[in-house]
């Protein structure tokens, strides 16, 4: 069953995708920042208030995954900012996280270093996104 | 038409720190001093991130800094699947990032935005080469043979290769 967007159904089928995913658990080894996704606001597309999505990582393992306030996000050690079109078009794999990270689409806060070797373990975090049925605020 | 003044972005990375001196080995002044230089006015976001990614690495290893202090060569990076590249000029101790191929580059990387990635996930082993036989040297490897990474310049500067990708390894 299709969850909303960035609800708290949404994280939490996103946290079962990533704690489902073996390439996520080996790929993610070593890694112990938490990381924190703003989905920018877009009234005209039906996303009135920007939210942000606070991921517990730890060791390949997603420890908790939380839908709050953008400022929560912006707490983190590593940040990803977006307005909510883009977010959608990377859940859609219509956007590559990678290209996206490069052509400044989406925009990363952190060290770039262990960002850039943990690229699998993000890519792989990204197809999880992929696999859950969403319900889109802009298609209703 | 005038040159243009390269500007400086001190910590280029968002929470690189630097690393603290250690042991006797004197170590290079390059904690007190901006690195990396862009040369537009507006950098693009791949020149920013690899200009960040190199000043990161650099700050907080000390074998890669006596790279970077060496290294002099003008170095391009095209990224095929975003049609967008940069050209790195490591200027002995300092690097001005471009945006975009400018002339006279030693070498040029041609290859879509995984490799880029795998490229710098290449560890470094014996000698200051680059290991080319675990799963992401076999896949950058394979790359190569296959054409879908491309380096011009490579058979005249594979020196100048392994010292780029030294710099620009996070391993």
């Amino acid at each position: 069953m299709a969850v909303k967007a960035f609800s708290n159904e949404w994280a939490k089928a996103f946290k079962d995708e990533v704690n489902k995913s073996s390439v996520y658990k080996t790929a993610g080894k070593g890694w112990k920042w938490t990381v924190g996704l703003v989905v920018e606001a877009e009234p005209a597309n039906h996303f009135p208030e920007a939210k942000g999505i606070v991921m517990d990582l730890f060791d390949g393992e997603a420890r908790d995954i939380k839908v709050g306030a953008a400022s929560d996000a912006q707490k983190c050690d590593f940040v990803i900012t977006a307005p909510y079109t883009r977010w959608k078009e990377v859940a859609t794999n219509q956007l590559d996280a990678t290209k996206g990270m490069l052509q400044g689409k989406l925009k990363l806060k952190g060290d770039l270093p262990t960002i850039v070797r943990y690229t699998k373990a993000s890519q792989e975090m990204t197809l999880c996104t992929t696999r859950i049925p969403v319900e889109w605020p802009d298609e209703k | 038409m005038a040159r243009r003044k390269v500007k400086a972005k001190q910590g280029g990375a968002a929470g690189s720190g630097s690393a603290k001196p250690s042991g006797s080995t004197p170590r290079l002044d390059v904690d007190s001093r901006a690195l990396v230089g862009y040369d537009d006015d507006e950098p693009s976001a791949f020149a920013s991130m690899l200009g960040g990614l190199i000043e990161a690495n650099v700050r907080s290893h000390r074998e890669k800094e006596r790279d970077f202090e060496s290294l002099k060569a003008r170095v391009g990076i095209w990224v095929t699947d975003i049609d967008e590249g940069v050209t790195l000029d490591f200027k002995g101790g300092k690097l001005v990032v471009h945006n975009g191929l400018k002339p006279r580059r030693k070498l040029t990387i041609r290859t879509d935005a995984d490799t880029v990635m795998s490229l710098s996930n290449l560890k470094i082993g014996l000698f200051g080469l680059p290991v080319y036989y675990d799963e992401v040297g076999r896949g950058v490897a394979l790359k190569l043979m296959t054409g879908k990474l491309k380096i011009e310049g490579l058979l005249s500067n594979v020196m100048t290769l392994n010292t780029v990708t030294r710099i620009f390894s996070v391993q």
